[in-house]
């Protein structure tokens, strides 16, 4: 087994392979989705569309659609709790997201403003939208994909705590702290996804992180921010991606969270 | 005791007051430059930086901290050069990176590789309760703990350091490679 890490996404991204032609192409995937869905890049379809897509329709890359569109699913279902519009502005004013020259302002604070026919992308208003909470899910599907299509038959990626594995025989993971960074949790991967999201340090909230499992890396992606806002919609989204999730507790307890047809 | 369908609850016991560290091998230095120049030749090309050095390279990058000696290959193929081999390594907040950087003749980046990932835990000791609470607790065992586990899922950690790093040796290479 091979084990490769390199700078991507804004994070580490680690790929574990039989053959360093997988891990090639599984780098290849995650590469092109950084390409295409930074807002950092100047020139990624996603700043193409904070730019100017409020002036009228931006076409993009079939990748960058299917994002946008799980992403709306998601909004919609979580009734808000995951926005990537609302959350573009957040990062835009705090400073997380850089504003590219001819970048306006962002207006939108909500999803409903993004619209999305095809690979047609238009904001009503000039809104910034951050993919930042599902993209790097989205590429370590993609990279699993490439792994397994190179005849890999074993293998995982972990882009910074979003994380698949698939093959015969499950992987053992653990879940950190956020703040300690010691491991709290360990579980079985067995050809599905994890991925974990922390809380920002500092924030008054009631858990410090989130994790969720699921079959669909993107899915669980998003899913760990509708768990760390603490929406009643949780457990529907849970329900709809089929996953189940934990939280860590400020008190540094361990919260098990499951969707609405699974009893507790 | 709590049971947990899909997870177990490690005990915490076992963290102790000396900041357990782990750390992670991706690739060697030799590894990594066959990696990165197949079949090419590696002559060492270390660069020992002055203050001034230190100083010009500090401004023209924006990082003010870096080693004395910066590790360096000339890489040769034939008669000419195939580029540049360099290995850094980058302090984070909890983490040290050691990573290698293949540049091309003409200074741009072809491939980073991270070579070693050394993380420390040393926040854990500074909350004494978080662990009284999981001392000795465990359910839903269905898996031996192994040692050598590593795959973790967490905050997810920036790799803003590794960035800042390369940006510094793209201006070290402009510096002090260039013209070499």
């Amino acid at each position: 087994m091979l084990s490769r890490c390199r700078p991507l996404l804004g994070t580490y991204v680690e790929i574990e392979a039989t053959s360093q032609a997988a891990i090639e192409a599984g780098y290849a995937a995650i590469a092109t989705v950084h390409r295409l869905m930074s807002a950092h890049e100047a020139d990624s379809d996603l700043s193409r569309v904070n730019c100017f897509a409020h002036l009228g329709p931006v076409q993009v890359h079939p990748w960058t659609a299917l994002v946008l569109e799980r992403a709306l699913f998601w909004a919609k279902e979580s009734e808000g709790a995951f926005d990537p519009v609302r959350a573009g502005r957040a990062a835009i004013e705090n400073g997380y997201l850089p504003r590219h020259p001819g970048q306006p302002e962002p207006v939108a604070a909500h999803w409903s403003w993004l619209e999305l026919q095809g690979r047609s992308v238009r904001l009503l208003k000039p809104g910034c939208i951050d993919l930042g909470g599902i993209a790097k899910g989205f590429a370590v599907d993609k990279a699993i994909e490439e792994l397994r299509r190179a005849g890999a038959d074993r293998g995982l990626v972990n882009a910074g705590g979003d994380m698949a594995a698939f093959g015969a025989r499950p992987w053992p993971v653990r879940i950190a702290d956020p703040l300690t960074r010691s491991p709290r949790v360990e579980i079985a991967l067995d050809n599905e996804a994890l991925a974990t999201s922390a809380v920002v340090v500092g924030a008054d909230r009631r858990w410090l992180s989130a994790s969720v499992r699921a079959r669909s890396a993107m899915d669980t992606d998003a899913l760990t921010k509708v768990l760390l806002s603490g929406s009643t919609r949780a457990h529907h989204c849970l329900d709809l991606a089929r996953a189940t999730g934990l939280r860590i507790a400020c008190d540094g307890s361990i919260e098990e969270v499951s969707g609405e047809m699974i009893p507790a | 005791m709590r049971r947990a369908a899909w997870f177990t609850i490690l005990p915490t016991a076992a963290v102790t007051a000396a900041a357990p560290v782990s750390a992670t091998v991706y690739l060697t230095i030799q590894a990594a430059q066959q990696a990165m120049f197949p079949g090419a030749r590696f002559v060492a090309h270390d660069l020992a930086f002055t203050t001034d050095q230190r100083k010009a390279i500090a401004r023209g990058s924006g990082v003010g901290s870096f080693d004395k000696v910066q590790r360096v290959w000339d890489v040769r193929s034939g008669n000419g050069r195939a580029g540049w081999f360099i290995v850094d390594r980058v302090l984070g907040k909890h983490e040290m990176i050691t990573y290698a950087v293949a540049l091309s003749p003409d200074g741009t980046v072809k491939r980073v590789e991270i070579l070693e990932y050394r993380e420390t835990y040393g926040g854990e000791v500074r909350n004494p309760n978080w662990r009284q609470q999981f001392v000795g607790k465990r359910s839903g065992s269905q898996l031996q703990l192994g040692k050598d586990i590593r795959n973790i899922s967490g905050a997810t950690l920036s790799s803003r350091h590794v960035t800042d790093g390369i940006r510094r040796l793209l201006v070290t290479w402009e510096l002090l490679l260039k013209n070499a």
